[in-house]
């Protein structure tokens, strides 16, 4: 703008004058988009929706305080059964749903793992890009879902019920950001899908962007990013501040053998 | 809850069967009243009318009639025969003088036979109590002329078309159809009864038959009882003979003449004059009395007998009240044939044992045939045959139904029996083997401290003990869950790949040397088409997974890639174990020899047997440079059903 300004007088009045009518009106624009990205991203941040499903009354409670403080303006929700879950999250269609595993189908009963077991298999088939936190005390009664984890395209985080609350809210937040966590007791050695294999040797044998990646897979570019969330979680490669995930997943996948 | 699923299967499978049994019950029963109604089971009627006829108890030789048969002695006593009428007119008047109800000469005089026509002409015209016979169907014979019209009776018998006698006609139209005649059985029974003031009248139930007093006789209809489109004369009754060695008092011509014949034996009898010799052709079949005369063959009656017969039940029923023979209606009859076609199909099914449906049946029979025997003494003829026809077929049929199912279960039994060695098998081959091979192949190789010895003996020994429970639990729950370790129990109900990476996850994390040079796994497990997999199938895909894996674990030596395949390649289901190991070839299981009795052999053996029963195809190959290769591969739209 200074610079516009500065040029202003070396110009002729005529063509000086259209073309700072041109330029003020095209930094109108862009200013005016800005703003309105900002706008948008403030209501997104302020409309983010959140399903939360447990069935004792104090753990749900004590999850939706903490979501509160860390979401000031999201809208939560709760369900203690699976029945209702399906419902609330049919409703709100929620960023992401926080489930606990052991669940009764209808109020009244009791409360199985099983039940948790089939909801997420539902959720997982009908929203397939829903993010999705699970509260499991034994993450091993898990392990059956992982065919339907490794199909699924939204965040899947696996959450220990011990964790901390900061460390919950962590995960929560990887949810958002559609990331894949299962923890180690879940996995028998280093278990990969062939996609993934082929996402790791065009972007580090062929130097491939992620939109290269994609039209040579003939796959969405959003696969490829949940392709690279998903071998980073075999390869255990989360966010860390100061470090370049994708190159911490080279190193690994080196490391392990998968590319050469 | 499984308790009234099995119920619920149960009662399905029961109705399954009763819907199919009564079913075929049904239609036996149409059968049978289809035979019946066209004419098939006649013959076999009448042979059940003939034989219970001849069943009954004998009765005492009737009163009223007097039979004077002229037998072969009293042809060669004469010399000659036709008897001159001298002869007769000579007989005819000894007898006179015993004041008998009337005299029925069965000898046709159409023509004179001398010497003594003359007298016998005479005694025709003044005697009012004589009576002569004509014939009036086929070729006909005429009465003798002297004789007035009201003394003429014709002498036709209507025999059935297996040549027996079993029905009586009582008037009929003569040859050319212009005079209606009647038959001399009933010339005589009027005469008798008119005497006794019982005059012939209109039947009450059928206006066309005739009665005397409360004896309406019934006529014979073309579908009277047994028989099927029967052309009858046109007044006819059931012949129901009179029963007994004995049932006429029986003199012979010679006897008369001598005056042996007290005039007690003729006063106010009915007395018939005929020939009973068999040298005269005046005989008639019937097995269901016997003739009087010694010297006519079995079988067959004297024509003087049959009209004797025919008389007598028309005098003893208006007079004593014996019955006559009727049947039932066409309704009745076909309701009575169901009626017992059902109590048939009831035998299978309110009892169960071969054994009692048996004893049932021959109770049935026994009060079938008891109940007709019963109602033929009361003067009914019911329908036996048929009915004994669409009961036993009912009954025996079913049994015979049982005896086959009693078989399937043997079959099943031995199927079930075989299913729970090879389970247990499966069971120890799964577990406790593949720790013994370990351990013998550590042994060999000597790279197994005391200390691990102990623990792995432990670990045997733990496997060996949960064995037992594990197959007891696969083989008596059938819930659709199939036990990988006695705490590792899986969900065969769920989707099946789920099942199948279950496997996968709990056999990768097994002690297995080669499973630790193992770098990586490339893994897909996609949904796979389930439709027609029973839990066995699913069950024995499991183990076929198990132990394909478990032969990486064992035989890829040096392995350090292992891909697992579980998803539909062109609509087959395809489950495709690849590793990259060197492999043991003197080890490896060999594909040709199914039967072996090593590890691998075993595996190959449960391959075969799945992929049999899938109609799939099942191969184990090397691939190159390095690694082996195992694929189960089936096309779920053609699994094959109930092997």
């Amino acid at each position: 703008m200074t610079r516009a300004l500065a040029l202003d007088p070396r110009t002729s009045a005529d063509k000086s004058q259209k073309r700072r009518s041109q330029m003020t009106a095209a930094l109108a624009l862009k200013l005016e988009r800005e703003r309105r990205r900002e706008a948008q991203m403030a209501e997104s941040s302020a409309l983010k929706k959140i399903v939360v499903v447990d069935d004792h009354e104090l753990v749900l409670n004590s999850t939706v305080e903490a979501l509160k403080q860390q979401y000031a303006d999201a809208q939560i929700t709760t369900a203690q059964t699976a029945a209702s879950a399906l419902a609330q999250i049919a409703q709100t269609q929620p960023d992401v749903a926080v489930v606990d595993l052991a669940l009764p189908e209808q109020a009244g009963q009791t409360s199985r793992p099983e039940t948790g077991l089939h909801l997420l298999r539902t959720l997982m088939q009908q929203y397939p890009t829903l993010n999705i936190v699970v509260q499991s005390a034994n993450a091993k009664s898990l392990v059956r879902l992982k065919p339907a984890i490794n199909a699924h395209e939204g965040g899947f985080i696996i959450a220990d019920k011990s964790l901390s609350l900061k460390e919950m809210l962590t995960k929560v937040e990887w949810a958002m950001q559609g990331l894949v966590f299962t923890p180690k007791e879940m996995r028998t050695g280093l278990e990969i899908k062939p996609e993934w294999l082929e996402v790791l040797r065009l972007a580090f044998q062929e130097g491939l962007q992620d939109k290269a990646i994609a039209e040579r897979m003939s796959v969405a570019e959003r696969t490829v990013r949940h392709y690279w969330t998903q071998v980073q979680d075999a390869l255990g490669v989360y966010p860390d501040t100061g470090k370049n995930n994708r190159i911490q997943t080279e190193i690994r996948a080196r490391e392990e053998g998968l590319i050469d | 809850m499984q308790k009234r699923q099995q119920l619920w299967t149960t009662l399905q499978r029961e109705w399954h069967i009763w819907k199919s049994g009564a079913r075929l019950g049904l239609a036996v029963i149409g059968l049978v009243a289809l035979l019946r109604l066209t004419g098939g089971l006649q013959v076999l009627e009448w042979l059940a009318l003939d034989t219970l006829l001849r069943l009954r108890p004998a009765e005492p030789a009737d009163e009223h009639i007097l039979i004077v048969g002229i037998d072969e002695d009293d042809i060669q006593a004469v010399g000659r025969y036709p008897i001159p009428d001298g002869q007769l007119a000579a007989l005819i008047e000894t007898l006179q003088a015993g004041q008998p109800a009337a005299i029925a000469l069965d000898l046709y005089r159409d023509l004179p036979q001398e010497p003594g026509s003359a007298d016998l002409a005479a005694l025709f015209r003044t005697m009012p109590n004589l009576f002569g016979i004509e014939k009036v169907r086929g070729a006909a014979i005429a009465a003798p002329a002297d004789l007035p019209d009201a003394q003429v009776g014709f002498s036709d018998l209507s025999t059935d078309l297996d040549g027996k006698l079993r029905r009586s006609a009582l008037g009929a139209y003569n040859a050319d159809q212009s005079e209606f005649r009647l038959s001399l059985a009933l010339r005589l029974a009027e005469r008798f009864l008119s005497e006794r003031g019982i005059s012939v009248a209109q039947g009450i139930r059928d206006p066309y038959a005739m009665r005397f007093g409360r004896a309406e006789l019934p006529r014979t209809q073309p579908n009277t009882g047994g028989y099927r489109q029967l052309q009858p004369f046109e007044v006819e009754t059931m012949l129901l003979f009179r029963s007994g060695r004995q049932p006429f008092e029986r003199v012979t011509m010679r006897q008369v003449l001598a005056g042996q014949v007290e005039s007690e034996r003729v006063r106010d009898r009915l007395v018939l004059i005929g020939v009973v010799s068999p040298s005269v052709r005046d005989t008639f079949n019937s097995v269901a009395t016997v003739t009087g005369v010694p010297a006519i063959p079995a079988g067959t009656i004297a024509g003087v007998e049959a009209h004797a017969h025919a008389t007598s039940q028309i005098i003893q029923a208006a007079l004593a009240g014996r019955p006559l023979l009727r049947d039932w209606s066409e309704p009745l009859e076909y309701a009575w044939l169901i009626l017992w076609g059902v109590l048939g199909i009831g035998l299978g099914r309110f009892l169960v044992r071969p054994a009692a449906i048996l004893a049932g049946l021959g109770l049935g029979i026994v009060t079938l045939l008891g109940l007709c025997f019963g109602l033929l003494l009361a003067g009914w003829w019911v329908p036996l045959v048929p009915a004994l026809l669409a009961f036993f077929l009912n009954g025996a049929g079913l049994t015979a139904a049982l005896f086959y199912r009693h078989q399937q279960d043997l079959k099943w039994q031995l199927r079930d029996r075989q299913y729970v060695i090879d389970h247990t098998f499966n069971a120890i081959h799964s577990g406790p083997l593949q720790t013994l091979s370990r351990l013998l192949s550590k042994t060999r190789s000597g790279d197994l401290p005391p200390d691990q010895w102990e623990s792995m003996l432990a670990h045997l020994n733990r496997e060996l003990r949960t064995v037992y429970d594990s197959v007891r639990k696969e083989i008596l729950t059938e819930d659709g869950s199939l036990y990988l370790s006695e705490e590792q129990a899986l969900d065969l109900n769920g989707p099946f790949e789920e099942a199948l990476y279950e496997v996968y996850a709990y056999t990768l994390a097994r002690d297995f040397d080669c499973f630790k040079t193992l770098k990586f796994c490339v893994t897909t497990f996609d949904p796979l088409e389930t439709t027609g997999l029973t839990l066995e199938h699913k069950r024995e895909l499991c183990r076929f997974f198990e132990e394909s894996l478990c032969n990486v674990g064992k035989y890829a030596v040096g392995a350090t890639q292992l891909e697992v395949v579980c998803k539909q390649e062109d609509g087959n289901n395809v489950i495709r174990v690849t590793d990259n190991g060197r492999g043991l070839e003197s080890e490896k299981p060999s594909k040709s020899a199914p039967g072996s009795q090593d590890l691998g052999g075993r595996g190959t053996q449960i391959a075969e047997s799945i992929a049999y029963q899938l109609g799939g195809k099942f191969q184990r190959e090397s691939i190159l440079p390095c690694g082996t290769r195992c694929e189960l591969k089936w096309n779920p739209g053609k699994i094959r059903f109930g092997v």
